[in-house]
């Protein structure tokens, strides 16, 4: 037994002598691989065994061997690492790194199997091996199971497609499904990305058990970063994995130091693999939610765990932008009692009843000079810290102040029961006089006051009349006044002049629609007024309204969308703009209000939420307005118009087709038409639909009409074709 | 604190001048293999002999990782030691003056050489002269972290004779310790940048240390005393899985080492509470 030990003190060696060779010149790996195999093969003994898989996990992730000399010593490996994983031992150091060295294998093999589609025995021993690691997974020991995540981690990355960064080389791209050709003898891209689909669920799963590992967690973000980065089609999904992952609020049992250091490193290991994918890519679409998601954890830890910095400080962003003095406070050890120092003697500012401290600079400082978010990301942490027997200190204390201040204010007031009006009374005053002053000190105000009041007792508040109520019908009739007004503004003269300033200083995109005060702004405002002001005030009445004649007083709205039609009517060839910005507006109304009515719908109605829509009918009657008067040579404001507005609808199209009934206008339908179908998809089906219809309707369309027909709609000019020669034998 | 470390870093030499540089020969690596073997056998039997293999990491790779470095290589745990700041930055004669040098290309023994002809007066007092001094009786010069290449190997450093090198030929290592947040979330992303192309699993240890030669000197014995605790369990679990008791362990001496990492950390938390500590298992 001596004897045996002696010889495997020397093989080892023997063995170390050997590895130091190839480490020092990677051009013997080699030579050194085929002299080591038969040595630690599967029949040999365990430590020969350890050593051995140790050795070939380190020769083939070595980054100084060639892949080229891997790819070939690659097939006799496998060969071995197989006969070992399937020996019925199972010992732990050499799982972990044939396992290891399977993870680097992986990507060779596959793609040395592109390159040699018969390659079937390397394939199939790669596959033995894999289905093997993959069976036995969830038993394997712990550091096995370890490195099983980065071996499926490999094999994820393997076979979904990455990016082809030169199709023209492909031995430059890196290995992964997208090099597979199709057809592949042995490989079936279908099957092998179900494979890696399968696997990245059950690799992701780990964010969604109860009682997350940290180490396997740990694990798993580590190795998902090169995913993210290099696998677009899923990234996504990885990454709203992590961002439903929140360690902390797993917790449930007793906190434990090692509880406690396992949920910390999760959770900055997540935050690690966060900032690592948006420090690659700032303009993430996922980024707000990835610092959204950092944000909270850090959150939930500073309420869930944490006692050790609670002494400490509190967290690093909330104490930077703070005061030096405010600093000292929260630094300071928070002494058992809290001192309520006694309230100064005379009238009381609410400001001063509610302050506990002495200092001056605290208690003069402005809250309001902070922002808001600042404030609230201030103040939660620092509630959520707060000594509760203190608290209930300070709140007994002011409780203590507030009560002794109404008894002393009550027991003033009851000689002078006149007094009480003081407060129906005061709070009418305050904007005008206080508000200057700041709230710090709204007592410098009191004696003024008490010197007052009598001369308020004896006159007593003084109220405007209320206005006798308007009548709906005046109430419209002077809503419609102000609207003509509006449109008076049109046509002034002077605004004309206003464009050519408004020219020399461009506006850039953070203006504002209307604040030029020129006639676009005004324009602006009337179809904001014609479609906006009135919504919601006309639902109840909606059915009525939306077919005209009904009504028997137009509502200030129509008034001005009337007047608005007339107006783009007058000169439609310049107005059209104005008619443009006015049915998008009508359209957008239209979806919001539609929207809001879906949101307010409540459970036990069932009609159908019923809100007027104007847009359908106002785009007909300005289409059927303009219509009459376009000429042949309108094609430009034809096209505009129909591509502008925000919706075609089949009534429009009807009427596009109506001018194909003019001869001299057949022209002007049918390229009206082709411009909708080739740059308006969405209208495509609608307007070869319509096409279709002219072109068997009107004879004079065919020539042009079927040209584009055969392009677009081949089916239709044949049967067309197919019929006349029917129809003219029949005439 | 009744502990110097300007004693420290003046007494290296005596604990290291043992290392035989020169005993190692360099005319043929076959000769230096056995060599290194002969070395690593006078720990123990072959069994015994399994360590962990450290890394230690900071700013500048002078001050506190080298601490580690020392105290890990003195008593032969298998070391390397980086810096994950874009230079070198040791104090000049003013805070907005610092000496600054170049990661890789730049020997501790410069360093020493060139602070000691500016100003040896000053350099002395503020011990950056003892601490270079301590340097560059351990390795060549300081090295980046985001330059190291993880699996090239080190041969080199070993037949230099940079102190802990011995094991590290591989260029591998099993546990990475850091001395500040920042490092640590500077390795860990580093990692993720590598793109794990080793698929060897690798803990990573941050353990909060101010960068003054006091707390580093403390730093570098709670490094230490962790690194024992993690290797003593590492080294469990080898015996308990061995040829000779694989079978038989049971229980908790099954658990494996990684399991009990969590667990290592926080009883060695309590023992060191004002060295905060963070960890993760990543990738090299």
């Amino acid at each position: 037994m001596a004897q045996m030990g002696d010889n495997l003190v020397d093989q080892v060696a023997q063995l170390n002598a050997a590895r130091n060779l190839v480490l020092g010149d990677a051009a013997l790996y080699p030579q050194i691989v085929h002299g080591i195999l038969p040595i630690i093969g599967a029949h040999s003994r365990l430590e020969l065994r350890r050593w051995g898989s140790d050795f070939l996990a380190e020769t083939f992730a070595s980054p100084v061997l060639a892949t080229a000399q891997k790819d070939v010593l690659a097939e006799k490996v496998l060969q071995t690492l197989r006969e070992i994983l399937e020996l019925p031992e199972g010992d732990a150091a050499v799982l972990k790194s044939v396992v290891q060295a399977s993870a680097s294998l992986y990507p060779l093999v596959f793609r040395h199997v592109i390159n040699h589609p018969a390659a079937t025995a390397i394939w199939e021993s790669m596959t033995a091996i894999k289905q093997n690691i993959l069976q036995r997974w969830d038993n394997f020991p712990t550091a096995v199971k370890i490195c099983c995540v980065k071996f499926v981690q490999r094999i994820i990355q393997v076979q979904t497609p990455g990016l082809i960064s030169d199709p023209r080389r492909p031995e430059q791209n890196e290995t992964s499904l997208a090099i597979v050709p199709r057809g592949h003898a042995l490989l079936t891209i279908p099957n092998l990305e179900a494979e890696s689909s399968g696997l990245l669920d059950r690799l992701l799963s780990v964010f969604q058990e109860n009682s997350s590992d940290p180490l396997f967690v740990n694990a798993t973000l580590n190795c998902l970063s090169v995913l993210i980065r290099t696998r677009q089609s899923i990234s996504n999904k990885i990454i709203s994995a992590i961002l439903s992952f929140n360690p902390h609020k797993q917790v449930n049992g007793p906190m434990t130091p090692s509880l406690r250091v396992g949920l910390k490193s999760m959770e900055r290991t997540t935050r690690s693999l966060l900032v690592n994918i948006m420090k690659r890519s700032p303009n993430h679409p996922l980024a707000g939610k990835m610092q959204q998601h950092i944000e909270r954890m850090a959150q939930s830890r500073v309420e869930a765990l944490d006692e050790i910095s609670r002494k400490r400080t509190l967290p690093g962003e909330t104490i930077d932008s703070l005061e030096s003095a405010k600093r000292a406070r929260m630094d300071a050890p928070t002494p058992p009692t809290v001192k309520i120092p006694p309230l100064p003697q005379g009238p009381i500012s609410y400001s001063q009843l509610f302050t506990l401290t002495e200092d001056a600079g605290l208690s003069s400082f402005d809250v309001k000079q902070l922002p808001m978010d600042l404030i609230v990301r201030i103040t939660v942490p620092v509630l959520a810290r707060i000594d509760p027997s203190v608290f209930s200190q300070a709140l007994e204390g002011i409780r203590n102040r507030y009560q002794t201040l109404s008894q002393q204010q009550a027991a003033s007031r009851q000689p002078a029961a006149v007094e009480e009006e003081e407060d129906d009374y005061e709070p009418e005053y305050q904007p005008m006089d206080v508000s200057d002053l700041g709230p710090d000190q709204p007592d410098a105000t009191k004696p003024e006051v008490d010197e007052f009041q009598p001369d308020i007792v004896s006159l007593g508040p003084f109220v405007l009349p209320q206005p006798p109520p308007l009548t709906e019908d005046e109430a419209g009739e002077l809503g419609r006044s102000a609207a003509t007004r509006v449109f008076s503004m049109l046509g002034a003269p002077d605004l004309s002049s206003q464009p050519g300033k408004a020219q020399q200083r461009p506006l850039g995109f953070s203006r504002l629609a209307g604040s030029t005060f020129d006639r676009d702004a005004w324009a602006t405002l009337l179809t904001r007024l014609a479609t906006r002001a009135p919504a919601g005030l006309e639902v109840d009445t909606g059915d009525t309204k939306t077919d005209r004649g009904l009504q028997k007083k137009p509502t200030v709205s129509d008034t001005v969308r009337e007047t608005l039609y007339r107006y783009i009517l007058e000169d439609f060839r310049s107005r059209l703009n104005l008619g443009i910005s006015w049915l998008n507006e009508e359209w957008y109304n239209d979806r919001i209000q539609l929207r809001f009515a879906a949101t307010q719908r409540g459970e036990e109605d069932s009609d159908e939420p019923s809100v007027p829509l104007h847009y359908d009918r106002w785009v007909v009657r300005l289409l059927d307005g303009i219509l009459p008067y376009l000429d042949s040579r309108d094609l430009k404001v034809l096209v505009r118009f129909l591509s502008e507005i925000p919706e075609m609808t089949i009534p429009v199209a009807q009427r596009v087709a109506s001018l194909a009934k003019d001869p001299e206008r057949v022209n002007l339908c049918v390229q009206a038409l082709l411009y909708l179908i080739m740059f308006r998809p969405p209208a495509r089906e609608m307007c070869l639909n319509t096409l279709e219809d002219v072109y068997n309707t009107y004879e004079e369309s065919r020539p042009v009409a079927g040209k584009i027909l055969v392009k677009w709609r081949p089916a239709a000019v044949e049967t067309q074709q197919s019929e006349t020669p029917a129809e003219t034998s029949q005439q | 604190m009744a502990y110097d470390p300007r004693v420290a870093g003046s007494s290296t030499p005596d604990v290291l001048t043992s290392a035989p540089s020169e005993s190692i020969s360099t005319d043929s690596s076959l000769a230096m293999a056995t060599e290194s073997e002969k070395q690593q056998s006078v720990d123990g039997p072959a069994s015994e002999s399994f360590k962990l293999k450290f890394c230690t990491v900071c700013a500048s790779n002078n001050n506190r990782s080298m601490e580690g470095h020392l105290k890990l290589s003195t008593v032969s745990f298998p070391v390397i030691s980086f810096g994950t700041g874009s230079l070198v930055r040791l104090p000049g004669p003013t805070i907005t003056q610092p000496n600054v040098y170049s990661f890789n290309t730049t020997s501790y023994n410069q360093m020493y050489e060139e602070l000691q002809s500016k100003d040896e007066r000053l350099y002395r007092n503020n011990g950056i002269l003892n601490m270079l001094g301590r340097n560059r009786q351990l390795k060549w010069g300081p090295e980046r972290f985001q330059d190291w290449v993880p699996g090239l190997p080190r041969l080199d450093h070993v037949a230099k004779g940079d102190k802990g090198a011995l094991g590290t030929e591989g260029g591998v290592v099993d546990v990475i310790i850091t001395c500040e947040e920042r490092c640590w979330d500077a390795v860990v992303d580093d990692l993720m940048n590598k793109g794990s192309p080793l698929n060897r699993p690798v803990h990573v240890f941050n353990v909060d240390i101010k960068d003054n030669h006091e707390e580093a000197s403390i730093g570098g014995r709670a490094i230490l005393d962790l690194a024992m605790r993690l290797n003593e369990a590492a080294t469990q679990e080898r015996k308990a899985n061995g040829s000779e008791g694989w079978e038989n362990g049971a229980g908790e001496a099954r658990r494996s080492f990684d399991e009990k990492v969590p667990e290592i950390l926080a009883a060695w938390q309590e023992k060191w509470p004002h060295l905060p500590a963070l960890w993760t298992l990543a990738w090299l």
